[in-house]
């Protein structure tokens, strides 16, 4: 992985020098808050509902353990033992002393990381594949390339202050797992160049993003991005915060339009100034080898043997392994998705063990999933039963990746200030409702997304079943979307049926799941192929208790 | 009747009005008549080195958060809904939940 060199170090240590006085100003009583709130928010501390919360940015979702015990010892010493995996691929602690998050700061210094760029009307920390550089489909590695925008977008003058927050995912496999299309802008790396997807995104205003250039060569990357940002900083909505995404621009100009902009101002541009050279491309790339990897005789033989006489393990292996670029490897999805637990909480015991099963089994490298799991990139199947057995011994071998408890759901009203309704309860209660495992396996791929506001962080649009929890008149309820989903083939979820009270959500998601199970014409058939196949409405009247 | 609340700046935990201190157990806050409510508001608004962005809650005559505001500060007042009983503030007070 990325490892800093001395302008990393000098920039995030003088970051950390000049927040450190901000907050002792903020303390003495030299700033007000409204001086020091948008200072902290640069450096990604919000005020939420019961303390302040930490956002760490964890550039493309990739972590060293040493990094994850970093995270470990924060959540032990300076929050309540406990730290929640976002859908940004980043991390956020919940309990955070103001005084304490210069040290905080220092500490995650030391194993290069940052909390910049976590909050503001800027560019965000990119997401990308979380089985980059491991998964059996992917054509390029998109890491290189994450990084090279990270150090390209970090603190960019031009940048910082743009009409609103800005997030670029990119892919480079055929199956998309990064979300492309509802991204401000995507990025598909295939073997002709970059596929650019433009004026995606959920919130409010949800729209899939538009292929606007296809074929974009990496070391012409920069510069083409530069252009898109700025016709979008010169042309969003700095007027009306509802409209300032790029997404509203792009619709309102057209995709072709802005296209035809983009390209003009491109070039215009001078391109050899931004771009970056082939050796600086070069070098980043050198720091994404391979691992050496282990040559462990695998006995498939044994393996089978511990999974017939154990079939949890059996089932962990079916669920939570995705195939690797080499035979003798897989990926490994940790669920942090217990039945009946906080979706994307890991206690600091949970988060060790993840960084010594790293080191064990994983060369000591772990992901963040924007579907707030995480996951070892690379893991001989020789070694799977004593991974997994490590990993039950802290309930972190639930197996149910891609399943229906695998669900996403923000904080929402259980933390966040802009919620209007809570998503944790409901997840809980609907894994609950799904706990019996083989009913789990029976349904197959089924992803729910909820989110507690109109701001989308819990992904609903993009949910074969997506929740929005809504505030009526002081009372929480939830709407039910279907038809959603987030990969090559994205498609905005649509409300169907009346908004339901929380306690009714479960059952209805029963009823609903139920009938597809009856429609299905094979167990090949997910849920998802069903809805687009018949129609969402075919599922409307089962999410209501029948008369 | 209204409540009193806002977050300590040290800490951002959440604080109530009470008897002229603020505390942070939401069962023992003071009511206050509307009036009171915004001369202290207004004080403790100026007051930035001690708590953040003090704000007046309507009650009902039951001292229960009128409905609109009912289910975010039974959430403060009470802890996050989610079962981790660690940071569960009722419990920290040996008290039942309040505005149920």
């Amino acid at each position: 992985m990325y490892v800093y060199d001395q302008f990393d170090h000098a920039l995030v240590r003088e970051r950390n020098a000049e927040f450190s006085d901000q907050v002792a100003r903020r303390l003495s009583g030299e700033l007000s808050e409204d001086q020091f709130k948008p200072l902290r928010l640069m450096n990604g501390l919000y005020l939420q509902l019961h303390a302040y919360m930490l956002r760490i940015a964890i550039p493309y979702g990739v972590l060293s353990s040493v990094q994850m015990r970093k995270f470990a010892h924060i959540a032990r010493t300076y929050d309540r033992d406990f730290g929640h995996f976002t859908t940004r691929q980043n991390l956020q602690f919940n309990w955070i002393k103001l005084a304490d998050t210069p040290k905080i700061l220092e500490e995650l210094a030391e194993v290069e990381m940052h909390a910049m760029q976590t909050s503001g009307n800027c560019i965000r920390n990119t997401t990308t594949d979380q089985f980059s550089g491991a998964a059996k489909d992917e054509l390029d590695d998109p890491r290189p390339w994450a990084e090279l925008i990270r150090q390209w977008s970090t603190i960019h003058p031009e940048f910082t202050f743009l009409p609103r927050k800005f997030k670029i995912a990119i892919t480079g496999a055929t199956k998309d797992r990064a979300a492309i299309r509802v991204h401000d802008i995507g990025l598909h790396l295939t073997p002709k160049g970059f596929e650019v997807y433009v004026g995606g995104g959920m919130g409010r205003t949800p729209h899939l993003g538009h292929l606007i250039k296809s074929g974009v060569p990496g070391e012409k990357l920069l510069s083409y991005l530069e252009a898109c940002l700025r016709v979008y900083n010169r042309y969003g909505r700095r007027d009306n915060i509802y409209k300032a995404r790029i997404k509203i621009l792009v619709s309102a100009l057209g995709p072709d339009e802005y296209a035809r902009q983009v390209e003009e101002e491109w070039n215009t541009l001078d391109q050899a100034a931004i771009d970056a050279p082939y050796y600086e491309i070069d070098r980043i790339r050198s720091f994404f080898p391979d691992p050496a990897f282990a040559d462990k005789a695998f006995d498939q033989a044994a393996l089978d043997r511990a999974k017939a006489a154990d079939p949890a393990f059996a089932r962990w292996v079916r669920n939570n392994t995705h195939p690797h670029k080499r035979d003798d490897h897989v990926s490994v999805t940790i669920s942090t998705k217990p039945v009946g637990l906080p979706p994307g909480d890991a206690s600091s015991a949970q988060m060790d063990v993840m960084a010594d099963v790293a080191d064990s089994f994983a060369y000591s490298e772990l992901r963040v999933a924007h579907d707030q799991n995480i996951i070892l990139p690379h893991v001989a199947k020789a070694d799977l039963y004593d991974l997994y057995q490590q990993l039950d011994r802290v309930n972190l071998s639930t197996a149910n990746a891609k399943k229906i408890s695998d669900i996403i759901a923000c904080p929402g009203l259980d933390y966040c200030t802009l919620a209007n309704a809570r998503s944790i309860p409901l997840s809980q209660e609907i894994s609950k409702r799904f706990a019996d495992a083989d009913l789990t396996d029976e349904i197959g791929e089924l992803e729910i997304k909820i989110s507690g506001c109109i701001n989308a962080c819990g992904h609903h649009h993009v949910g074969h079943i997506g929740i929005l929890g809504v505030d009526k008149q002081g009372i929480e309820f939830y709407q039910i979307l279907l038809g959603g989903r987030a990969d090559e083939k994205a498609a905005l979820g649509v409300i169907t049926g009346k908004g339901l009270p929380a306690e009714a959500v479960p059952a209805a998601i029963e009823r609903v799941v139920r009938l597809y199970l009856q429609l299905r014409t094979s167990p090949a058939e997910r849920f998802i192929d069903v809805v687009e196949r018949l129609g969402r409405e075919t599922f409307a009247e089962a999410l209501h208790e029948p008369a | 009747m209204k409540l009193l609340t806002a977050n300590r700046l040290t800490d951002g935990l959440v604080l109530w009005y009470a008897d002229g201190q603020w505390v942070e157990d939401a069962a023992i806050a003071t009511h206050l008549e509307d009036a009171a409510g915004e001369a202290l508001k207004a004080e403790w608004a100026a007051r930035e080195t001690e708590v953040v962005a003090p704000y007046l809650i309507p009650v009902t005559d039951d001292g229960t958060p009128v409905q609109r505001e009912l289910v975010r500060e039974f959430v403060r007042a009470n802890g996050p809904t989610i079962g981790q009983t660690t940071f569960d503030t009722a419990k920290q007070f040996k008290r039942d939940e309040v505005f149920q």
